[in-house]
């Protein structure tokens, strides 16, 4: 074999050489690449197509998208190139669309390829369009760590390279401020910063001192948990139309807060997120991990078309695709939905590989709890349930005795009139003098189940009363006012579901009764009535029965009045014809029903209803917006064109080809248990071998630490996300991840005792020539407080900050109204329950905030890895005259109540001391407008706002 | 297309699905594909409001985008359509047992108005909306128009952003990144709530999604100025001007310490913007200024509180215009009180629901149009009047109105850069289904940036491994319609 291969290599140099041969190529060969193929596949192809380049020798030996030479030098007959001009392969000819080349042309191809492809365009350099499997971050992490060198080597290595320095070491107050705000996204005390450069003084290892402090801090979680958020798309409410919110996905926000607290491994906290139902059972601080699956907008609109419905699950579980992807291995595998990736080599079955994973997932609630916690319940409900249905069964054999005498007495009766109508009952009496009616319900239509039960929900569309003269009295256009109360509220609509629609003269909306169930009108002035009706009907009988909404008084009094005081009942159902079979028996039992039976029931339906109060104090078992899971029905395929009504190739759940050269791969029956599809895909991510998994979150680490990542695009690590600027250092950071067993507070305390970390923020003109933005870390990078670290510090700066309980429900800068759909009104005034960290703000989606909106907090529908870091006038607007700053302000103010209220100002807010010059101004503007524009002055100050 | 698609395992023997090859190349055949490189306009943070230069000469430089919520009924407004009043109470044909949005569907019905025709041009318009109808020689139809999903939500992302999934930027937020604004007091995207209320997918609309959050629109209305515009009562005008005097001294202070930093300049001068705004923003709502007799022509002293609160802000949209703001959203009805109450959505009694809607738009609508072009301002401003799709021409069954219909619909132009008293594309004999020309909004918002002289291909942002455009992959700009 040796030999062979050698033997080949000696022909093709040979021929290659050979004279003749590159004289052929380039009579007869060249040009008709040039002109027929050239347009498609080669560097100046405006879209090269399928990523196969014919203007380079390299370019045919590497072949297309899928690797293999199109060209065997001596073998026409083996060579793809020639094979498709030769219209040999059905459905393969080329070129595309055009006639067949002429004979000549093709057989001097075939010459060319029997005489062993000679081709002299050794130096065209292969200019990728896309990137394929040889791309960077798809390659294997080969790091040695023993030999690796440090941060401060790679950094100070490519500084080198150009010509640049590290800047000199940040003073103390300026690293506390740096490190506190990193690390727990607060200001230092000042306390705390003069104790620092005390320490700094006489400890060398003040600064490990103070980042083991910071790192113990449960407010390190709240920081580093709330990027995570950010990452996996964490929100509140469902988005889309309804966008209603979701009251218990918090617990998933505190478990992220709770586990980067506890340093859990990271790649145990992405298993956990995949399939925390399958590994943790029972075990809900492990379970309430798979709410990331369902932590994104989803659309639950009922929509009645079987296409759309299908685009709406395609699009739900797309959600879940994107975002692990994203977030786990920094490809955007969603973009391989419709048809393989245009840029990088993911084929479009990965896409669905992912899908066949998720495809058992739902977005909802259900109980998450522990086996003792369960059982606990039970036991506590068994006995009440045993005592519940003895009383039941015993009120039952009572109930039966009198519905069988209640039917046979109900034989017997008669009714002289008809039943009531829901398009119109009427009800006539002597012409009475009346200013005031009221109509009391006793029952509706749907109240009936042989004897009564109230079931609610009755609705009038109109209630008329007919004057002696005919005439509609009861019109609101008469003056006529009518009260009564409603079932229903609209916060945003007060009129909404009033009495009111029942004098109106229309019969659109109508009127949500309420309780007590009753109606009362008052007349202008008294009026001679004769007749009522009442209809609940939105439309004419002549339509159908939809026009009927809600339930309709069967059991009523209509009583009168000329003062208000005295009532006088005119009419009532008496006589009428039961609304149904039920209602009769119902009718019937209390004509028959004894005294002892009665006394019986009541006692019944009492102990009934103490046993069932107790039944509802036993607390329910807690429910959280986890999802439910249901094993899919159908296997998984592949939509065409990413249109799921064009089913395609089937596909299993597995392990994605686009790095199956490098991490092992794995793949399930198409039948297998949807969870253990979650699992195997979560333990393929976060295997040892997966080269994207710690490099991506190796990357997040430093883009936090930094504000730009070695990649710039965090959760893009494909062809058109940025290229490492420090590749090796990359390496190096992921493999310490890994070897730190997928921790994160070691990797930050080496990351933050660097030199690379620890230098001054200050500007150098020279060097920002070279590097504006200093990706190069020639200094450390100054950054703007984020939308939560600015309210969290304005908190802290005042001193109204809670900081404990932590976690729990979040509470609300907005009003949220909910009516079919939902919107959020921003507060105006934020109360003392808000004056808590932002990362507890209930981080509803599409609800605008004041404050943390306007700071580039990211309206959460996708992953937000990376915040906006904008400037406008609308943000100055806000922080000098929302009353959250006067608030803040106000406390501010009476904190500084010391004999010299300027330095303590300055200390809070600046953790140093004001210059003369400085404390003379505050003075004098404290001396004209008093300590609260003082304060103003400082929460809106750019020291308060930017970190160096 | 089987034969694209086979070509494709030349290269790839491991593919299927709709390849890449075959996409390109049908875009290549309409002669999109042409070196379209992204453009990614460069923004100064310090001013991200600067005008910035379009892609080519444009024909309009701002745009008035007047959107009706809950789907306002083309068979009843602007799609005529005798074949109705000949079938009225008829199945329609061919529709078979057709399911939409809610369900099943009754008969076609007629219009619920009559038609006339209208101006020189004579195009037939219903009495629903007689204001508006005398304008029908200023207006460029597109009956034709298209949309994705049948469910409010995501098509009014769609139609405002392009995308029928949340998460994406608002047309007015493209725009303004690429273009900035000619006006430095004001934000340079407006969105106008209706006083009734926001549309269903409300902050979405003019949300800027993955670009910078300066190019969100900003909200107000006649009723409700931009939050936090105002001093507070309780600080004194000296105060609050020796207040910003020492934090200017603050801030300059720490400037000089941290030199180089644009940041820092850019915040102190977003202090002096925000001055100026709040002059300017006080003056915008201040319709005092304006004469009796315009004030009359919009209705802002109706009896009906909801038409005069809409009245006001056409003028406020117009004044906006007047004083260069880039981009201005005026919306007409909100989701308040579900389904009709409060916007067009008439699946159930659609005559009652649209006599209550339809004057609050007319006058004050068709008001602001005529004031526009009497004020010259058409010359420069392209106005577009949309709604998120349209409706059946049959009644739900058991109901008395038209349930959702995203396949045939109509919307107008006006203005900069359109023809006037034009027709585009057309619907089949009953309004069903856009037949001739058929134009979907990313058409729709292709012409709206080719207007602007920007190349919807090569407008774009780059978002987790995206260059993002507006238009997605697709639209086509609507050449007939360009004047």
């Amino acid at each position: 074999m040796k030999f062979l291969t050698l033997t080949l290599f000696l022909i093709t140099s040979a021929l290659a050489a050979d004279p003749a041969g590159i004289a052929f190529f380039e009579q007869k060969v060249r040009p008709v690449l040039v002109e027929h193929c050239y347009s498609c596949h080669s560097a100046e192809a405006k879209k090269l197509k399928g990523n196969l380049y014919l203007d380079s020798k390299a370019g045919w030996e590497k072949g297309g998208d899928s690797g293999d030479p199109i060209i065997v030098p001596g073998k026409p007959e083996a060579s793809l190139l020639i094979r498709s001009v030769q219209h040999l392969e059905a459905d393969m000819e080329m070129p595309p669309k055009k006639p067949q080349l002429p004979e000549s042309v093709i057989a001097d191809l075939v010459t060319w390829v029997k005489m062993g492809a000679p081709d002299p365009r050794d130096g065209a350099k292969i200019e990728a369009k896309r990137g394929d499997k040889s791309w960077w971050s798809l390659q294997p992490n080969k790091t040695d760590l023993n030999t690796a060198g440090s941060i401060d080597d790679f950094i100070g290595k490519k500084l080198k390279e150009k010509g640049l320095n590290f800047s000199p070491p940040a003073d103390p107050r300026t690293l506390i401020r740096r490190v506190t705000y990193d690390l727990t996204g607060l200001p230092p005390t000042a306390g705390e910063v003069e104790a620092f450069v005390k320490d700094c003084q006489t400890n060398a290892r003040a600064d490990k001192d103070l980042i083991d402090r910071l790192l113990a801090s449960p407010r390190y979680g709240e920081r580093w948990g709330r990027h995570w958020l950010d990452v996996v798309r964490f929100g509140e409410s469902n988005g889309f139309e309804r966008n209603f919110i979701i009251d218990d996905l918090y617990p998933f926000r505190d478990y992220v807060i709770k586990s980067i607290n506890d340093d859990k491994p990271f790649n145990q906290l992405i298993t956990e997120h995949l399939a925390g139902d399958v590994i943790g059972k029972d075990r809900p601080e492990i379970e309430v991990g798979s709410a990331f699956l369902v932590a994104g907008p989803y659309d639950d609109v009922g929509n009645q078309d079987k296409v759309a419905q299908a685009n709406i699950r395609a699009a739900t579980i797309d959600d879940m695709i994107t975002a692990a992807s994203g977030a786990f291995l920094g490809l955007t595998i969603n973009c391989a939905r419709c048809h393989d990736h245009k840029f990088d080599p993911i084929p479009t079955e990965d896409y669905y590989r992912l899908r066949a994973a998720f495809e058992g997932v739902t977005h909802g609630r259900r109980v998450v709890t522990t086996l003792e916690q369960r059982s606990a319940h039970a036991a506590a409900l068994k006995p009440l349930n045993a005592e519940l249905k003895r009383l039941q069964i015993e009120r039952e054999k009572i109930d039966a005795d009198i519905e069988t005498r209640a039917k046979a007495a109900l034989a017997k009766m008669k009714f002289d009139r008809p039943k009531i109508d829901q398009f119109g009952t009427d009800e006539t009496f002597p012409p009475v003098e009346a200013k005031y009616v009221k109509f009391v319900i006793q029952s509706f239509t749907n109240d009936y189940q042989g004897k009564l039960v109230r079931a609610g929900g009755g609705k009038l569309t109109e209630f008329q009363v007919w004057s002696s003269d005919n005439r509609n009295v009861a019109l609101a256009s008469n003056g006529t006012q009518a009260e009564g109360a409603k079932s229903a509220t609209a916060e945003d609509f007060p009129e909404a579901y009033g009495p009111q629609y029942c004098i109106d003269g229309q019969r659109g909306e109508a009127w949500f009764i309420g309780n007590p169930p009753e109606l009362k009108l008052t007349f202008a002035k008294a009026e001679t009535i004769q007749r009522i009706t009442f209809i609940n009907a939105r439309g004419d009988r002549d339509t159908d029965e939809s026009k009927v909404r809600g339930a309709t008084p069967t059991e009523y009094e209509v009583r009168v009045s000329v003062d208000g005081i005295t009532w006088e009942t005119v009419a009532s159902d008496k006589g009428r014809e039961p609304w149904t079979h039920a209602h009769g028996i119902a009718k019937a039992r209390s004509q028959i029903i004894t005294a002892d039976e009665q006394a019986r029931l009541t006692a019944l339906d009492r102990d009934i209803a103490k046993t069932q109060a107790k039944i509802n104090a036993v607390p329910p078992l807690p429910q959280m917006w986890v999802g439910t899971h249901k094993q899919p029905t159908e296997p998984t395929t592949v939509h065409k064109g990413g249109d799921p009504m064009k089913p395609g190739a089937l596909v299993v759940p597995a392990s994605l080809a686009v790095l199956n050269q490098v991490t092992k791969s794995y793949e399930l029956k198409s039948d297998i248990d949807e969870g253990q599809r979650r699992l195997a895909l979560a333990q393929w991510i976060t295997s040892n071998d997966n080269p994207l998994t710690a490099r991506v979150l190796a990357n997040r680490v430093w883009q936090h630490h930094f504000g730009t990542g070695i990649v710039e695009t965090p959760s893009d690590f494909g062809f058109l996300g940025s290229k490492p600027t420090h590749p090796e250092l990359l390496d190096y950071l992921a493999a310490k991840l890994v070897a730190n067993g997928w921790k994160l507070k070691d990797l930050h305390r080496e990351i933050l005792l660097s030199k690379t970390y620890q230098q001054s923020a200050t500007y150098n003109e020279t060097a920002a020539k070279e590097d504006k933005s200093a990706r190069l870390l020639w200094r450390f990078p100054p950054r703007r407080l984020s939308a939560e670290e600015l309210r969290d510090t304005m908190l802290t700066v005042a001193g109204a900050m809670k900081l404990e309980p932590m976690g729990g429900p979040g509470f609300r800068l907005f009003r949220y109204l909910a009516n079919n759909v939902s919107t959020y009104i921003p507060l105006d005034t934020h109360g003392p329950e808000t004056y808590r960290r932002a990362v507890y703000h209930q981080n509803a989606r599409a609800s605008v905030v004041d404050v943390l909106n306007d700071f580039d907090l990211p309206d959460i529908a996708f992953a937000a890895p990376k915040r906006a870091n904008t400037t406008t006038p609308l943000q100055a607007l806000t922080l000098l005259n929302h009353s959250f700053t006067l608030d803040m302000a106000k406390a501010l103010s009476t904190r500084i109540q010391s004999s010299d209220p300027v330095t303590q100002a300055y200390q809070l807010a600046f953790q140093r001391n004001p210059t003369t010059k400085e404390h003379q101004a505050a003075t004098q503007l404290i001396t004209m407008h008093g300590t609260e524009a003082f304060c103003r002055a400082l929460l809106n100050a750019n020291e308060l706002l930017y970190l160096e | 297309m089987n034969h694209l698609l086979n070509r494709r395992h030349f290269l790839n023997r491991t593919v299927s699905g709709l390849s890449s090859i075959a996409l390109a190349s049908l875009l290549k055949n309409n002669g999109l594909l042409a070196n379209e490189s992204p453009i990614r306009p460069s923004i100064d943070p310090s001013h991200p409001y600067a005008p910035r230069p379009p892609h080519f000469e444009p024909k309009a430089k701002q745009v008035l985008m007047i959107f009706c919520s809950g789907a306002m009924s083309h068979v009843d407004t602007w799609d005529y359509k005798p074949e109705l009043f000949k079938r009225h109470d008829t199945p329609m044909p061919g529709s078979g047992n057709l399911i939409t949005f809610q369900g099943e569907q009754g008969n076609l019905i007629k219009p619920i108005r009559d038609f006339k025709p209208r101006g020189q041009s004579g195009k037939m318009i219903s009495d629903l909306l007689p204001n508006l109808a005398e304008m029908a020689d200023d207006m460029c139809f597109i009956h034709s128009m298209t949309a994705k999903s049948n469910t409010h939500g995501p098509a009014e992302n769609q139609m405002g952003t392009g995308y029928i999934l949340d998460g994406f930027p608002s047309a007015g937020a493209w725009v303004t990144y690429a273009l900035g604004s000619e006006n430095q007091n004001f934000p340079a995207f407006v969105a106008i709530p209706d006083p009734r209320g926001v549309p269903q997918i409300g902050p979405r609309h003019w949300g800027s999604a993955f670009l910078p959050a300066s190019f969100q629109g900003t909200a107000f209305n006649a009723n409700k100025p931009i939050p936090n515009l105002a001093r507070p009562d309780s600080i004194s005008d000296k105060a609050e001007r020796d207040t910003r005097e020492f934090l200017k001294r603050l801030n300059d202070r720490h400037l000089e310490q941290n030199p180089g930093d644009s940041d820092l300049a850019a915040r102190i001068s977003s202090y002096e913007l925000a001055a100026r705004m709040q002059l300017a923003a006080v003056e915008i709502n201040d319709l005092s200024t304006e004469s009796p007799a315009t004030r009359a022509l919009y209705g802002t002293d109706d009896t009906n509180t909801n038409k005069a609160g809409f009245a006001k802000n056409c003028i406020l949209a117009r004044r906006l215009i007047e004083r260069g703001v880039r981009f201005v959203q005026l919306f007409n009805g909100s989701y308040a009180m579900g389904e009709g109450v409060g916007n067009w959505d008439g699946h159930k009694k659609i005559h009652d629901q649209y006599a209550v809607h339809a004057p609050i738009l007319d006058q004050p609508c068709a008001a602001l149009l005529k004031d526009m072009k009497a004020r010259g301002l058409l010359k420069d401003t392209l106005v577009v009047f949309v709604t998120e799709f349209g409706r059946m021409p049959t009644f739900q069954k058991g109901a008395n109105g038209r349930d959702h219909n995203p396949k045939g619909f109509t919307v107008w132009l006006s203005g900069a850069g359109v023809k006037r008293a034009y027709s585009h594309g057309a619907t089949d004999d009953f309004g069903y289904q856009a037949v001739e020309n058929v134009t979907t909004i990313y058409d729709l918002h292709a012409t709206m940036l080719h207007l602007l002289g920007l190349n919807h291909e090569r407008l774009s942002f780059y978002n987790n491994g995206i260059e993002r455009r507006l238009t997605d992959v697709h639209g086509n700009v609507v050449k007939d319609i360009l004047s």
